[in-house]
């Protein structure tokens, strides 16, 4: 059994307990019998776990201890727990969790919150509604089985009495916390699989909510920092330093991290810290720096992409246990009747580019740190402000504010270690802003690659043999100095998964060390895999001149769970083929892809399972006047069970959005170590016009394990897209961004 | 230099350098921190706010340039236009909701000008808003939904 923990009563709480003192419900309702009823404990907070806590006014407050960043995670834990509560869901409040280890893992990236958290959270509420059902059962002292819990109340039906869940708040808190409370069934979820306005809506669109540039504290100041143009330059000298400025309260100089694996330190560069934040960027502009160099400033994407393709016209390493036939037999011998293609794609570094920049404000004074940032993982930040200023964890506070867009950007807490290095300096809270420019120039970009495919196909476009081969530069180089494979993780993301069902086959990787940091951008590897995996298979199609859907349901693995070299999904989240085969089948209903479309208007299909979903995506598009156009988007999503449906369906279509963002216009190039790009002129969006109406449809839960909604949907944008385009016009596109002729 | 400037109806005065954009004094000196930087080049919308009833980006706008002009923010969207603050929620249409206020103020806008706009009247006057989560579908609807809802309530 484990016990309530010893709550320290706050303000608010003693303010309560003044004026609410003790309950003693002795009342009977019209027509009942007198009934023995005990006086009911003091009111207090009934805080039977980590997420959740019932106030005595029926307030209950769920903990989130995931970040939000626009995928409704704070709505959708709150939705579990309120559904095995039963919970008014109207009385239901979200407060957001600091960052500690005895929540578990808070790192809010890979697609997997609801995976990590959906059976504790479900448990979280149950027992709390199996206590309250308690508590209730002991004041009128009947038994428990008689006594149901519904919509924030408790009854006792053969006496007609009833209690809200406030008034028994101090009664349950004093009772032990039982184990294996009952789960709801799913018949019986009222918020779990339900559509839910987002808990923050009703502040962002009235200007309230707090993101990272939003936090005040008291006498803060703001730096902006100007950082040296190629990874780890630092600051030779300055040739104008600005002296009585009005508003300025220094000029430091941050070290640059070493260049050889940056990992989450800061860049280093010339800090200018003002009283105003305009006051911060008007001196940054006007600083004159000399830099020194470093082994990255020759640094150029054009000749990493070269050497990308170079890699690739030689055996690359084999993934372990990839191997199946004799690949090289089945090129040597191509038997009449069969056909040998060949293609090679290749696609850009991206820039995270979320809408807000990165941003943190840190106070740090003799023995304390308390940060407010827009976090991803605020836990492993706490770990590595503590560490950078030799605190215990104890002593420093990490709290996430709103993240205003991350896509993986925010899981890197380097900007948060800038403010609390300059307010260690300065002993005054600090915020330190990124501007656009340096947020495009300065990020942990998503890495260019390319991949070859090579197969044999039959007359029906089935492979009979297929080497594929991809090469980019490792996230590994970030965390190792000498890291430079991709790693197993980078290759199962759509490479050594591929769903096809091939006798003869290879799967070869190669890696490049980069001279930019390299990171996890929304569904990561499975952009560039999915996206020539999709391609090439749309290519076996056309090939054999067949309809693309048919074909890729033709060329599917045997039914059942596909066996990946490497990397073992753990049970039940192996890679379904039947799954796969659903969603496909699904989106050409969706689609009605058998419906004619306009002359000069194309579908294109992608299908792609990452983060344990399945999506399948058709794309109805045009070249219109030399620039694609995409009239409409079809999504089918299987993510097994789900919390918030209407979530899930904003999460596809921002997908598509997400992912024609970066199919149309996507690029970062770098020169002299330097990128070129600075701001949305030259490192362009998706903007209104272009995006097009799209129909969503998700799969049922039919009670399967909960899987990834937030990435998913990205990597079957680009390929569709592709494949769309070359149903319009017969011309391939093989590499990303799109560059129409 | 002290600016006096009208901003949701309040007069107000920032003493601040004449080069000060807009958005840095509603944020840094008027504790407005609903109006959001995004670029500082006027690409992506994150600081629309009203100067006249108009759409302007005012990380773009130097205060010394704003006084005598009527500014409104997103803080007093609410008493001009419940109906596009309903619609927003009731149609979960902000994601991340970092851009919205910007969306929100372009969209007040339009109806002001336009009270029953078309697909592609949103789509030109949305066009300097970037929102990078891709809500965009969902606002198009929206905006609809309050032209709509205007029309019914007659307070267009």
């Amino acid at each position: 059994m484990k016990t309530i923990a010893n709550l320290s009563p706050n303000l608010s709480r003693r303010n309560f307990l003044g004026v609410s003192g003790v309950f003693v419900l002795g009342a009977c309702v019209p027509g009942c019998s007198p009934q023995p009823v005990r006086q009911l404990a003091p009111a207090t907070t009934f805080e039977p776990n980590l997420f959740l806590a019932l106030e005595p006014d029926g307030t209950v407050r769920v903990t989130s201890h995931r970040s939000e960043m626009g995928q409704g995670i704070r709505t959708a834990l709150a939705q579990i727990v309120a559904d095995e509560l039963d919970a008014d869901w109207s009385r239901v409040q979200v407060d957001q969790a600091i960052g500690d280890a005895k929540y578990g893992d808070q790192n809010t990236d890979g697609s997997r919150s609801i995976l990590l958290n959906y059976d504790r959270l479900r448990a979280a509420g149950a027992t709390a509604r199996l206590m309250l059902r308690q508590a209730a059962a002991n004041h009128w002292q009947v038994p428990v089985a008689e006594v149901e819990a519904s919509d924030h109340r408790v009854m006792h039906t053969p006496s007609g009495r009833s209690m809200g869940y406030g008034d028994l708040a101090g009664e349950a808190a004093a009772l032990p916390v039982p184990e294996d409370a009952p789960l709801k069934s799913t018949a019986e979820h009222r918020y779990i699989g339900k559509d839910a306005v987002h808990v923050d809506a009703a502040d962002i669109v009235r200007g309230k909510g707090t993101f990272g540039a939003d936090f005040q504290a008291d006498n803060m100041t703001t730096a902006v920092i100007v950082r040296c143009p190629w990874l780890g330059g630092g600051v030779a000298s300055i040739g104008n330093e600005p002296e009585g400025e009005s508003g300025l309260v220094g000029i430091e100089i941050l070290d640059p991290a070493p260049s050889a694996g940056p990992l989450f330190a800061p860049l280093g560069g010339v800090a200018v810290i003002a009283e105003d934040t305009w006051t911060a960027i008007r001196i940054a502009r006007s600083l004159d720096i000399e830099w020194t160099d470093s082994p990255n400033r020759s640094f150029a994407s054009d000749a990493l992409q070269n050497s990308l393709r170079e890699a690739l016209k030689r055996p690359g390493t084999p993934v372990p246990g990839s191997e199946k036939g004799d690949v090289d037999a089945a090129f040597a011998n191509v038997a009449d009747g069969d056909t040998a293609l060949t293609a090679t794609y290749q696609t850009p570094f991206l820039a995270h580019a979320p809408m807000e920049p990165p941003v943190a404000v840190a106070d740090v004074t003799a023995d304390r740190c308390v940060v407010n940032a827009p976090l991803q993982d605020p836990q492993s930040a706490r770990g590595l402000i503590a560490q950078w200023l030799g605190f215990p964890p104890d002593n420093v506070t990490v709290t996430p504010t709103l993240l205003g867009g991350a896509f993986g950007r925010k899981s890197k807490p380097d900007f948060a270690l800038e403010a609390v290095e300059l307010s260690k300096r300065l002993q005054r809270p600090v915020r330190v802003q990124w501007l656009r420019e340096d947020d495009v120039r300065h990020d942990y970009f998503h890495a260019a690659s390319a991949q070859h495919h090579r197969a044999v196909i039959d007359a029906e476009g089935r492979p009979k043999a297929w080497l594929q081969r991809t090469a980019f530069p490792s996230i590994t180089t970030v965390f190792a100095p000498q890291g430079e494979m991709p790693a197993e993780w980078e290759l199962e993301m759509g490479f050594s998964n591929l769903p096809y069902g091939v006798a003869n086959r290879r799967m070869e990787s190669a890696g490049v060390r980069p001279g930019v940091r390299v990171g996890w951008l929304r569904s990561v590897c499975n952009i560039f895999h999915g996206f020539s995996a999709n391609v090439f298979a749309d290519e076996m199609a056309t090939a054999a001149g067949r309809d693309p859907i048919d074909h890729r349901l033709a060329i599917l693995a045997e039914g059942g769970k596909l066996e990946v070299p490497g990397m073992q999904p753990p049970p039940g989240h192996e890679l379904d083929i039947g799954r796969m085969r659903h969603v496909i089948e699904r989106v050409r209903a969706l689609a009605e892809w058998d419906r004619p479309r306009p002359e000069g208007t194309g579908l294109g299909f992608a299908v792609h399972h990452s983060f344990r979903s399945y999506v399948a995506t058709v794309l109805e598009a045009a070249m219109v006047n030399g620039t694609p156009k995409v009239s409409n988007a079809y999504v089918v999503l299987d993510c097994g069970t789900y919390i918030n449906a209407d979530t899930c369906r904003a999460q596809m279509e921002g997908a598509v959005v997400f992912g024609l963002s970066l199919a149309l216009h996507g690029e970062i190039a770098m020169q002299d170590g330097a990128v070129v790009q600075s701001n949305f002129h030259d490192y362009p969006m998706l903007r209104m016009a272009a995006a097009p109406p799209t129909q969503v449809e998700l799969v049922p839960a039919q009670g399967r394990l909960p899987a990834g909604v937030g990435e998913p949907g990205v990597p079957p944008v680009a390929p569709a897209l592709v494949n769309a385009l070359f149903a319009a016009t017969r011309t391939r596109y093989r590499e990303l961004p799109i560059k129409a002729a | 230099m002290a600016f006096k400037l009208n901003v949701n109806g309040r007069d107000v005065e920032a003493d601040v350098t004449p080069d000060t954009p807009l958005l840095w004094v509603l944020r840094d000196h008027l504790g407005l921190t609903g109006s959001k930087y995004g670029c500082g080049g006027s690409y992506c919308g994150a600081c629309t706010v009203h100067v006249n009833g108009s759409a302007s980006r005012s990380c773009q706008l130097p205060v010394a340039g704003l006084e005598g002009q009527t500014i409104a923010t997103i803080e007093a969207l609410e008493e001009r236009h419940p109906e596009l603050v309903k619609v927003w929620v009731d149609n979960n249409v902000a994601q991340c909701g970092y851009c919205q206020a910007g969306q929100l103020m372009s969209a007040a806008a339009l109806l002001d000008g336009n009270p029953k706009p078309s697909d592609a009247d949103i789509d030109a006057a949305m066009n300097g808003n970037i929102c990078r989560c891709g809500t965009y579908v969902r606002i198009r609807a929206a905006i609809h939904e309050a032209a709509d809802q205007r029309a019914a309530g007659g307070n267009a």
